[in-house]
């Protein structure tokens, strides 16, 4: 049993920065095109997979393939809801909703008055802007210490409760 | 990959994932007297954390998954210590969707019980083979029956069977060679230090 608690820690010693292994789609408007990619949380770019984009009753509205890098864009044909679904052949998938009109587009001019706010600066800050959101999407994908931590935690104590339950039925009988 | 995410899988298969994720928790909860729960708690917290343990395969990586080491040293009560970690790492982690769990539960720890199993009767059987063989038949074969249980699944839900599986085998095979080798060497410290553990 210590051997077994022993090889837990080490685990928990390799798994510090953890890897999440899952396809994740990153998605963003700019300009008047859509970009976005696609790579698996913590790892290598997802580059020529194909991916389709369905408008809000499920038609396919266009066909993507990510380059090599695992970036794509396309023109929307028009303003609506979109989804964008990716699938690899092993069971990967990864889909995002994207709103290409105006206000739900992932806007980044709110704070910028309207008046100093062109199509070129909101275009402009979004190619700015978006590694940074794309980071933060990456982070969000991320294994935290604490979730590892919490979740041993969780199972000890899942199992202590059931240990308890018998223990206890045990002693009524 | 071993935890499929919501949205793949057809109705049927959901379903009866379900219900042999279900059959196998409750064989399992009979078989989980109060001296092993200790080791389904320990197992079950390895099996969680394993899926953290990552190797570059190609582009993407694969992680350990420790399953048929469960079902070797737990037999069918490896099927709620698998749940329970499958579960957690569902809910923390993302891996895997949560109305598949139990297709990923049935994916997982059904080969681990069987693969397990088969270990135990041979390491009962020391005349037969060697203690690493019986880490061996379990570690790699409880990958191998995942994968194809994946596969399976896949192919039931309307895709191409043997596209899922050969893109499945890029990544299983080298699991199967790491898991295999990471079992037995495991097994045989186990029989030599602690051969109560395998009880």
């Amino acid at each position: 049993m210590r051997k077994i608690l022993c090889a837990l820690c080490l685990l928990l010693v390799c798994a510090s920065p953890a890897l999440a292994h899952k396809l994740k789609l990153f998605v963003t408007g700019e300009g008047g095109q859509v970009v976005g990619s696609l790579y698996f949380a913590g790892g290598g770019k997802a580059g020529q997979l194909d991916g389709l984009v369905l408008d809000s009753t499920g038609q396919v509205v266009a066909r993507l393939r990510t380059g090599d890098d695992g970036s794509f864009r396309f023109t929307p044909p028009d303003g609506g809801l979109y989804r964008i679904r990716f699938e690899t052949a092993d069971g990967h998938m990864a889909e995002t909703s994207i709103g290409t009109s105006a206000p739900s587009l992932p806007a980044t001019s709110a704070a910028i008055p309207a008046a100093v706010a062109t199509p070129d600066l909101d275009a402009a800050l979004a190619r700015q802007l978006r590694p940074l959101r794309e980071q933060i999407d990456a982070l969000e994908s991320r294994a935290r210490l604490s979730d590892i931590i919490g979740g041993i935690g969780f199972i000890f104590g899942l199992f202590g409760c059931y240990a308890w339950i018998t223990a206890w039925r045990k002693s009524r009988t | 990959m071993a935890h499929i995410p919501d949205g793949i899988v057809s109705t049927p298969v959901l379903l009866a994932g379900a219900v042999v994720a279900a059959g196998g928790i409750g064989l399992g909860l009979r078989r989980l007297t109060p001296e092993r729960l200790p080791k389904v708690a320990v197992l079950s917290a390895l099996f969680f954390v394993a899926s953290l343990v990552h190797f570059p395969v190609g582009l993407t990586s694969v992680h350990l998954m420790l399953g048929g080491l469960a079902g070797l040293l737990l037999g069918w009560a490896a099927f709620p210590a698998i749940a329970v970690g499958l579960i957690l790492q569902a809910v923390l982690f993302g891996f895997g969707g949560l109305l598949v769990l139990g297709v990923n539960i049935a994916n997982i720890a059904l080969p681990a019980v069987l693969l397990g199993l088969a270990g135990r009767g041979l390491l009962a059987r020391p005349a037969l083979a060697h203690p690493a063989f019986a880490g061996v038949v379990a570690g790699g074969g409880a990958v191998a029956g995942t994968a194809l249980m994946v596969a399976l699944s896949l192919a039931l839900s309307g895709r191409e069977f043997q596209v899922g599986a050969q893109a499945l085998a890029i990544t299983y095979v080298p699991l199967m060679v790491v898991e295999a080798v990471f079992t037995a060497a495991l097994l045989g410290l186990l029989v030599k230090v602690k051969p109560e553990a395998l009880r």
